[in-house]
């Protein structure tokens, strides 16, 4: 009965526009308030949420994304992917989830390579002669590639909530990531073909070296973290940090774009991004504590056990629950509240914790663009000036392809797998 | 005043911010460098990374960095958006005031107790949460004021 008035304070906020870390907060709080719990309880559980060494990982990777970012680096890496697909038609598009595969490895979160890469990519593809709404869906579902390619933030904070190798996760997020893109990338070849789209003459291999050598430093980092970690050279925080010396070098000596003033703004920037997860983090440590209070997770599990023990029924249950849930909620949310409960569900029937991992994260990211409230639609109908209606519709056939690699992913294991046992086992 | 409550945060975040990178940074160098690893690099990080949350969290709250859904909220009548727009702040308000008071018990438990390696009283760990909640509760209440007076 109890557990009635968390979810119903949730939802109600949820919907009335509170910010969802303070709906949950808030669902907290009255769940306390009647069951009588001493209220020290809050900034108990609000701290030990965040007290965790490898959450220090996220403030990293986002300060590093954010110092690169400042550098140019987005403008480089377009330029880049479109010298190597501007001669295709609409190789724009194709350039820009090309770029969003490559910017993948620098930020780790779907809604600010949809700011970042978008405010570049949607003005000059609407300028191209490309439909707006179709230039904003490309660039809303290319940019939940991001956070399925290393290095991600919801596979750290999987990786914390199990307890498993956060480079295992990186590496099984690697194939699903490829396979997103590139599936992206022929649905809107075909699309671009069909409405007769721009192409540019071909790139000379000049050219294109010349914009890699560019694009190189950034490309860099990611396999300096990647390679950092799986080699247990360093932990993920520590790769984290080194990707913000990294990226504080190459600003300063190679774009020439950082001094002291700028990097202070970006890193005040970062830790405000930072924090504002991080309270997020910790309220959904206190609503995941009162779900195991009143043993939510075992009568999910119970349910969805009652209903079969196969394995792969349990696996498509799970994915209808998460994407709908992943409709409405934020991806670290969700995943917080959500992914240790499930996980010993999926276990329980056999499944892989690292490919159901990546299932989930999977999910919770084709939420993002889910309509009709996605939130890197919203995110890019607002850089497009475009309604969310028409960027919900034209982001459809890209929802498609990212279903069907998500069925791929749940029903091939090895596709996540393969990776973490080649080189981790 | 609310510029100088504004400096102390940046301040303090950055302060903190810088502690969390340095800290990992020596246990870095010293693991390949130094034939010991210091054993407290770790839990400074830690505490520096929670008192820069602390610290940042009022002004991601000023700046508005929490992530909300308009969906619903664009589709009520514009009286009823009004009083919406008071009454997330009035709530915002009122649960990190009640994280901020329930704070002082939680670092005066944290008074006895000593943390692993630095040996610092974990009451000034915990003082962090103290800090979060009062710099919460401020800018909350300076957006409720500034709704009341556009409402």
């Amino acid at each position: 009965m109890m557990i009635s008035v968390l979810i119903v304070v949730f939802i109600v906020c949820l919907l009335l526009r509170f910010p969802i870390a303070f709906a949950l907060g808030l669902s907290c709080l009255a769940y306390i308030l009647v069951a009588g719990i001493p209220l020290v309880v809050l900034p108990m559980k609000m701290y030990s949420g965040i007290d965790v060494f490898v959450l220090l990982s996220v403030p990293g990777f986002i300060l590093a994304g954010n110092l690169m970012n400042y550098g140019g680096l987005t403008e480089k890496i377009i330029a880049f992917c479109n010298r190597l697909t501007g001669h295709i038609r609409g190789g724009l598009a194709l350039a820009n989830i090309g770029a969003s595969m490559l910017f993948a490895g620098i930020s780790g979160t779907a809604v600010s390579d949809t700011a970042s890469i978008g405010s570049v990519m949607i003005p000059a593809m609407k300028k191209e002669g490309y439909d707006a709404g179709f230039s904003c869906a490309v660039t809303a579902a290319s940019s939940t590639v991001g956070p399925i390619i290393p290095p991600s933030v919801p596979m750290i904070i999987a990786a914390t909530l199990s307890g498993l190798s956060v480079g295992k996760l990186f590496l099984a997020g690697a194939i699903p990531g490829l396979l997103l893109g590139g599936g992206m990338m022929v649905l809107t070849y075909f699309i671009a073909r069909r409405r007769q789209y721009p192409k540019y003459p071909k790139s000379s291999f000049q050219q294109i070296v010349r914009s890699f050598v560019d694009t190189f430093w950034a490309l860099l980092m990611t396999l300096i973290i990647l390679f950092g970690i799986i080699g247990g050279v360093f932990t993920p925080t520590e790769a984290s940090i080194i990707a913000v010396v990294y990226a504080l070098l190459v600003g300063k000596l190679v774009y020439k774009r950082l001094n002291l003033r700028n990097v202070q703004v970006i890193i005040l920037d970062s830790m405000k991004t930072s924090a504002s997860l991080m309270i997020l983090i910790g309220f959904a440590n206190l609503f995941g504590w009162i779900l195991i209070t009143e043993r939510l997770p075992q009568m999910i599990s119970a349910g969805i056990l009652d209903i079969t023990h196969n394995k792969y029924l349990v696996l498509l249950l799970i994915n209808l629950l998460l994407i709908f849930v992943g409709t409405f909620m934020e991806t670290i949310a969700a995943l917080l509240i959500l992914f240790p409960i499930l996980l010993k569900v999926a276990v329980t029937v056999g499944v892989d914790p690292i490919h159901f991992a990546v299932i989930a994260v999977l999910n919770l990211i084709i939420g993002l663009t889910t309509p009709p409230v996605g939130v890197c639609l919203f995110v890019a109908s607002s850089i497009g000036k475009v309604s969310i209606g028409e960027v919900s519709k034209a982001s459809l056939s890209f929802l498609l392809v990212s279903l069907l690699v998500l069925i791929l992913v749940t029903f091939f294991p090895e596709l996540s797998l393969f990776l973490p046992q080649l080189f981790m086992d | 005043m609310k510029q100088k409550i504004s400096t102390w945060l940046k301040y303090g975040t950055l302060l903190s911010a810088y502690g969390f990178i340095g800290s990992v940074l020596l246990q870095i160098f010293a693991r390949f460098f130094l034939a010991n690893t210091p054993p407290w690099t770790e839990e400074v990080a830690r505490l520096c990374f929670i008192y820069a949350t602390a610290f940042a969290a009022g002004l991601a709250l000023k700046q508005q960095y929490f992530v909300h859904l308009d969906v619903l909220f664009n589709k009520l009548p514009a009286s009823l958006q009004r009083i919406l727009l008071v009454i997330i702040p009035a709530s915002t308000l009122f649960l990190f005031a009640i994280l901020g008071i329930f704070a002082v018990p939680f670092v005066l438990r944290g008074y006895q107790e000593f943390s692993p390696s630095m040996q610092i009283r974990m009451a000034f760990v915990f003082f962090s949460m103290l800090v979060l909640g009062a710099s919460m509760s401020y800018y909350a209440a300076l957006d409720l004021q500034k709704a009341i007076k556009n409402r």
